[in-house]
């Protein structure tokens, strides 16, 4: 029997039975649909994970403290590695196998005024050199550059930082009408400029601060909640502000040598992200505490794989169900048509034509199930990304990441996988269909 | 003439619960090439599971059927149902068509399952039903024709691939008189043209005489065999 001979019979045979066919085949697109839709919604959350994550900072660089030594651990490894997080370690990294670049970032709290305009802000040191390394994305003007002394780039979101003190103090809010790149600014550590007047007759003068002239030469792009409420300027500048500081608020601790001087926090830019984890765990065996988003990604990773596979097993019941269904309907079939295989046997078709009659017309239940299921949850998932509100917000965390998502690799699988389940649900029944003896299906009327 | 079937100590027993149902005993018969045969019996006697048996429809307890050399009792389900599609035709007492198909789709049908292409399988039952004079119910469904009819479909069904052997069982059981004598005339014009073996299974005396040899059972065995001094054979 010729393949286009089997197309025809087995065509012909579902279309016979066209109520029936079509409820089956209903079971298989309602199968089909819940579980793309339930894995397009894992695939969705996903995507907002991994958004969520990108606006976090860049997935390849790792952030090392000096370890404080937490519970668990013995105070005898601690002291084997004395840890100090100081210039040594920063060449050291720096040396290591997959690092592009590290450097320190120091951290201080100030004021930039201009104008009217007044922002609270931390100020970060970076080395210059090692700037363009890391994943910062410059919006307007450029990145530091080594010979920069009081120049600074904004985080994305200082524009929004500045308030007029005046206004404020009336109790309004206006946007700042503001010009960062080209606007006068001024940076001081004097906590109490700008907090209005201070009381009368409360007459304490704090220490006399210094005031620098800063220029600003780049902003950064928004939406990266790690640079977006900073400014960076050149570590040696920030270095130098915290001495003048320190010695004005007379607390100098007298760490004045830069080799002797610990810092916070040293970041480093790994190659690649897969290099990630072993620099990682390199510097943790030093002694350091070592953190970087990738701990976030896998966990979060690990949790989408499990919420997926729970939505992905819920919809698989509906599947498993309208498997059971084409078997069902193939069973009843082979009821009905006892006496037609029986003639067909006796006529001299060959057993394999039997089944192959009957694994045709159930794959076919199931390829049409699965193809009109996909049609239907693109439908489906067009509509849930239409009308509720973007998962990101749904998690708090906004983005525009989208509910539902459907891979078109998971298109082809679910149409594999629906005719795959066509054709084991009918195996049963064609088996039954070809053992069946042809001289007692003949005489059934 | 040369010895097409061969039948050698056939035995059938059924099991009906406890009780053993002897059907053939000790069957011995050879049939040659191009004879006509009538099986003739009541019910009860054994004939339908003879002709069965022949047909490779059912296997014997005991004994051996050779056709052509090949053992039919030793074959397989797979060897069988190519063995059938290749050297048997068919004719029921119930015609057997699939109620479904038109006439021109059942009698093809055979010849799909033997891989012919569709053109030349629709030329073939065509011409087919044409002979049978069914030239124009081509596209009738059975339901839509009457017993004669649907017995002349079959019969060309039985025909359309020019099989060795053409196995008949009560053909004519569900036929009036007048239209069992055209049913007849058709099956052993059309086996004499073909030069076919034909095996015809009846209960019905008046057949008879449309066989070379009448083989009468009785009780599972052979009671006796009448040679015709021919009408079928003959003209």
């Amino acid at each position: 029997m010729s393949s286009m001979d089997l197309i025809r019979m087995g065509i012909k045979n579902l279309w016979r039975r066209k109520l029936r066919t079509f409820l089956t085949v209903l079971g298989v697109i309602i199968g089909t649909s819940s579980i793309v839709v339930m894995l397009s919604l894992g695939f969705g959350m996903q995507e907002a994970f991994k958004d969520l994550i990108s606006r976090m900072g860049s997935l390849n660089t790792i952030n090392v403290y000096k370890s404080y030594g937490g519970y668990g651990e013995f105070p005898s490894d601690r002291r084997n590695k004395e840890a100090k997080l100081n210039e040594k370690a920063l060449i050291n990294f720096k040396s290591m196998p997959h690092v592009t670049a590290a450097t320190p970032i120091i951290e201080t709290y100030g004021i930039i005024k201009s104008g009217r305009y007044t922002s609270h802000t931390s100020i970060k040191g970076i080395d210059p050199e090692a700037m363009e390394h890391f994943d910062f994305k410059i919006a307007e003007g450029r990145l530091l550059q080594t010979r920069d002394n009081l120049n600074i780039v904004f985080g994305g979101g200082m524009k929004y930082s500045f308030y007029d003190e005046k206004a404020m103090s009336r109790g309004q809010y206006e946007e700042p009408n503001i010009d960062l790149m080209n606007d006068r600014m001024i940076l001081t550590f004097d906590m109490d400029s700008g907090m209005g007047p201070s009381m009368p007759g409360e007459k304490v003068q704090g220490p006399r601060y210094k005031d620098y002239n800063i220029k600003a030469v780049g902003i950064l792009e928004e939406g990266n909640w790690e640079t977006d409420w900073s400014v960076y300027a050149p570590m040696d500048t920030v270095e130098k502000m915290i001495q003048e500081k320190e010695k004005i608020e007379a607390s100098n601790q007298g760490q004045n040598k830069r080799s002797q001087r610990e810092y916070e926090r040293i970041m480093i830019r790994v190659d690649d992200i897969k290099n990630v984890e072993i620099v990682q765990q390199r510097i943790k065996d030093d002694g350091f505490e070592a953190y970087s988003l990738n701990d976030n990604l896998k966990e979060m990773n690990r949790m989408t794989g499990i919420i997926q596979a729970v939505l992905g097993g819920i919809g698989a019941i509906s599947l498993l169900v309208a498997a059971i269904g084409i078997t069902n309907t193939m069973v009843m079939s082979i009821y009905e048509r006892t006496k037609e295989i029986g003639i067909m046997k006796v006529i001299g078709a060959s057993l394999k034509d039997i089944k192959k009659l009957f694994l045709f017309e159930s794959a076919m239940i199931g390829l049409l199930g699965g193809a009109m299921g996909i049609i239907f949850s693109y439908i489906l998932s067009f509509l849930v990304n239409k009308f509720s509100p973007a998962f990101g917000d749904f998690m708090g965390v906004g983005g525009e990441a989208k509910i539902s998502i459907i891979p078109i690799w998971l298109v082809f699988a679910a149409l594999g996988f629906s005719a795959l389940i066509g054709i084991i649900s009918g195996y049963y029944p064609a088996r039954r269909a070809m053992n069946l003896s042809a001289l007692e299906a003949i005489r059934t009327e | 003439m040369n010895e097409l079937i061969v039948l050698k100590n056939l035995n059938k027993v059924y099991r009906m619960g406890d009780e053993k149902i002897h059907a053939l005993k000790d069957i011995n018969l050879t049939i040659d090439k191009e004879e006509f045969v009538c099986l003739l019996g009541t019910s009860g006697s054994g004939k339908s599971t003879l002709l069965n048996m022949m047909a490779g429809l059912e296997k014997p307890t005991k004994g051996e059927i050779i056709i052509e050399k090949y053992h039919i009792e030793k074959m397989n389900e797979k060897q069988l149902a190519k063995f059938r599609q290749l050297n048997v035709g068919f004719v029921f007492q119930s015609y057997n068509l699939i109620p479904t198909l038109s006439a021109l789709e059942n009698v093809s049908l055979g010849l799909t399952f033997r891989g012919i292409p569709r053109k030349i399988r629709d030329k073939m039952s065509r011409e087919m039903l044409k002979a049978v004079g069914l030239g124009d119910r081509l596209n009738h469904k059975p339901a839509e024709m009457s017993g004669g009819q649907q017995q002349r479909v079959s019969i060309a069904r039985a025909f359309v691939g020019k099989p060795k052997i053409v196995f008949a069982d009560e053909p004519t059981g569900n036929l009036d008189t007048k239209t069992t004598i055209e049913v007849m005339d058709l099956i052993t014009t059309m086996a004499k043209e073909n030069r076919q073996t034909l095996i015809i299974v009846t209960h019905d005396v008046e057949i008879s005489p449309y066989g070379h040899r009448v083989i009468y059972l009785r009780d599972g065995s052979i009671e006796k065999v009448i040679e015709n001094k021919i009408k079928g054979g003959a003209d």
